[in-house]
C-alpha cells in the first residue's frame, strides 16, 4: 500500500508546486487593488475589473497585437524557409556535418551576443522600433529551431511514397510539394506552433530593438512592473492575460513538445 | 536505370538539395553569420555608442580589458556557479519525477500536462509572478512560511539568498524539461534487462544503479548538456528579478553584458566579451553534437 502511494504522494506535490502559484496569482488577479495586498489574505468575490484595466488604463491591447504581429510574421518568415532546409538536411543531406553543425550552433547562440551587432545594423537601415526588424531578430531563434526540429518529421515512411511519385514521373519538387509536406504537416503544424510560442515569450530582442510603436507583451509587462511600483492585482491579471494563448496551445503541443524540447535527440 | 545515368541523376539531386537549403542559408548568413562577423570586428576596434565607427583599430585591447576585470570574473564565476546549481538540481529532481512518472499507472496524463505547463510561460511572467510570491512582506510565501514558525525572508535583498532564490525559480520553470527528456528516455529503455534482475532477486535501489544508470547515460549526456547550453544564456529572469544584484551577486554573464553595451556604454568590450562567451557555447554545441551522433 505505502509502495503504491509513495509515487503518487511525491508527484502530486510537485504538481502542487507547480499549479498553486500560478492558481495563487490567478486569484490575485481577480480581486480588488486593496484586498490583493492584504495578508493575511482575505477571501472576496471575484472581479474582472484588472483584466478591463489593462486595456483601458494601459495599452495590453497594443502589446497584444504587437506581440501577435512579429510572432505570426517570424513564424511565416521562418516554417517554410526551415521546412525545406529540413527536408535538404533528410533527403540530400545537403552541406553534410558542418551546415548541420552551423545550424546547431545558431540555435545555441545567446541571443546577447546577436544583439549587439543586431542593433547597430538595424539603427543603420531605420529598423529600431520597427515590426519587420523585430521579425528578423526571432527568425534568428525560429530559423535554427524549426530545420532542427522538422529534420525528424521528414524520415520515415514519406521516402518510399516519394519514390514511388517520382516514378509515376513527378518532379522532385512535386515530391516534395504534394507528398512530403502533406505527410509531413502534423509536425509542421506543431512546430510552427512552437515557432509561435518562441517568439510570443522572448523578451531580449524586443527590449533592445522595439520601441514605444512596437512593444510586445513581455516589455509591456517588465514595464508594468517598473513604472507601478506594485500595483499587484493589475499586474497578475497582465501575467494571466499574456499566458493564456499558451495555455490554449498546450494539449496540441503536447505530442510534440518532446521533438523541439530535446532537438531531436530523445525519441 | 542504367548506371550511365546514375552520376547525372545524383549531381541533379544534389543540385536539387542545394536549391531548397539555399533560402534557409541566406537568410542565415544575413541576421546570424554577419551580425556575428559584426560583433568580430566590433571588439577589434575603440567603438562605443559615442563613436559607432571603425576608425581606431586596437587589436585585442577589448578582451585584454574584458579578462582583465573583476567586473567580468565575477560574472563568470556566478554564472559557473548558477549554471552548475540549476543544472544538477533540476537533474536530480527531475530524475526523481520521471522515474515516479513511469512506475505510476493512473492520472500519468494529467501529471504530465502539469509538467508541460511552467515550459511554455514566458521567464518574464515567472519573474513577474515570483517576485510577487516572495515579497518581503505583502507576499504569500512568507506569510505561509510565518504560519510554521518561520521568520520574513528578504528573498531578493540580500547577495547570498538572492542567488539562491534566483536558483529556486530557475528550477521551479525549468525542472520540467529534465522530467520530460528523462521520462521519455525511461519509457524507452528494453524490458528484458530488468526481467533479468528481477529473477536474479536484484532491489530496486540495486536495479536503478547498475542497469537504468548505464542504459539512460546516453539520454542523460544530452539531457545535461543541452540544458547546461541554455542555461547560460539565462537572461530574463536575471533582469526582472535582480537587476544582477543585490551588489553583482546574481550578475549572469549575458545580463552582465547587456548592461555593459547599453548602460556603460561600451560595445567594443561588450562584443569581446560576447565573443569569448559564443567560443564557450560552440565548444558545448561541439560536445553535444558528437554525443547526439554517437547516438545515430
Amino acid at each position: 500500500m505505502i509502495k503504491r502511494a509513495g509515487p503518487h504522494f511525491i508527484l502530486i506535490l510537485f504538481s502542487a508546486s507547480l499549479l498553486l502559484p500560478l492558481l495563487w496569482v490567478l486569484r490575485t488577479s481577480l480581486t480588488n487593488k486593496v484586498s490583493a495586498y492584504r495578508i493575511p489574505p482575505e477571501w472576496t468575490e471575484p472581479i474582472a475589473d484588472n483584466y478591463i484595466a489593462i486595456f483601458t488604463d494601459q495599452p495590453f491591447g497594443t502589446f497584444f497585437l504587437n506581440s501577435l504581429i512579429v510572432a505570426v510574421g517570424s513564424t511565416a518568415i521562418a516554417l517554410p524557409l526551415a521546412t525545406m532546409l529540413a527536408y535538404a538536411f533528410c533527403r540530400f543531406n545537403t552541406g553534410g556535418m558542418p551546415l548541420r553543425l552551423t545550424v546547431l550552433a545558431s540555435q545555441m547562440l545567446p541571443p546577447v551576443i546577436l544583439v549587439l551587432p543586431l542593433f547597430s545594423i538595424f539603427l543603420t537601415v531605420g529598423l529600431i522600433n520597427n515590426h519587420l526588424g523585430l521579425m528578423l531578430a526571432h527568425v534568428t531563434i525560429n530559423l535554427p529551431f524549426l530545420a532542427w526540429m522538422l529534420i525528424s518529421f521528414f524520415e520515415g515512411d514519406a521516402r518510399i511514397v516519394e519514390e514511388a511519385a517520382r516514378v509515376e514521373g513527378a518532379t522532385r519538387l512535386q515530391a516534395f510539394l504534394f507528398v512530403a509536406v502533406p505527410m509531413a504537416a502534423p509536425g509542421i503544424v506543431a512546430a510552427g506552433l512552437l515557432g509561435l510560442i518562441l517568439s510570443w515569450n522572448e523578451f531580449l530582442y524586443a527590449l533592445v530593438l522595439s520601441g514605444k510603436a512596437t512593444a510586445t507583451l513581455p516589455i509591456g509587462l517588465s514595464a508594468l512592473e517598473t513604472h507601478r511600483g506594485v500595483e499587484i492585482a493589475m499586474l497578475a491579471a497582465a501575467t494571466m492575460f499574456s499566458i493564456t494563448p499558451v495555455f490554449v496551445l498546450l494539449p496540441f503541443l503536447k505530442r510534440y513538445l518532446i521533438k523541439g524540447l530535446a532537438l531531436g535527440a530523445v525519441k | 536505370m542504367s548506371a550511365l545515368f546514375a552520376p547525372t541523376l545524383a549531381a541533379r539531386d544534389r543540385r536539387f538539395g542545394y536549391a531548397m537549403a539555399a533560402p534557409a542559408i541566406v537568410v542565415l548568413a544575413a541576421i546570424i553569420l554577419a551580425p556575428v562577423a559584426l560583433a568580430l570586428a566590433t571588439s577589434l576596434f575603440d567603438y562605443t555608442l559615442m563613436n559607432m565607427t571603425f576608425d581606431r583599430f586596437i587589436g585585442f585591447d577589448n578582451f585584454v580589458a574584458a579578462l582583465s576585470s573583476s567586473e567580468f570574473a565575477n560574472s563568470m564565476v556566478v554564472t559557473t556557479l548558477f549554471v552548475i546549481a540549476v543544472v544538477a538540481l533540476e537533474f536530480v529532481i527531475g530524475f526523481v519525477v520521471a522515474l515516479m512518472l513511469t512506475t505510476v499507472k493512473r492520472g500519468k496524463n494529467i501529471y504530465y500536462l502539469i509538467l508541460l505547463i511552467p515550459l511554455l510561460i514566458n521567464p518574464v511572467v515567472v519573474g513577474l509572478i515570483w517576485r510577487m510570491l516572495l515579497h518581503p512582506t505583502l507576499g504569500i510565501v512568507n506569510w505561509l512560511l510565518g504560519g510554521i514558525g518561520v521568520p520574513d525572508i528578504d528573498w531578493l535583498g540580500h547577495p547570498g539568498t538572492a542567488f539562491w532564490t534566483v536558483v529556486l525559480v530557475d528550477i521551479w520553470h525549468q525542472v520540467s524539461f529534465m522530467a520530460v527528456l528523462l521520462t521519455a528516455g525511461l519509457s524507452a529503455l528494453p524490458t528484458e534487462p530488468y526481467e533479468a534482475a528481477r529473477a536474479e532477486g536484484a532491489g530496486t535501489l540495486q536495479t536503478f544503479w547498475y542497469i537504468t544508470l548505464p542504459l539512460m547515460k546516453p539520454v542523460i549526456a544530452v539531457t545535461l548538456l543541452i540544458r547546461l547550453i541554455f542555461a547560460i544564456k539565462t537572461y530574463d529572469l536575471i533582469y526582472i528579478m535582480t537587476r544582477g544584484g543585490p551588489g553583482d551577486a546574481t550578475d549572469l554573464i549575458s545580463y552582465y553584458i547587456y548592461r555593459s553595451a547599453f548602460a556603460r556604454l561600451n560595445l567594443g568590450e561588450a562584443a569581446a566579451m560576447a565573443i569569448l562567451l559564443m567560443v564557450i557555447v560552440i565548444v558545448l554545441t561541439l560536445a553535444l553534437f558528437r554525443t547526439m551522433r554517437a547516438r545515430g
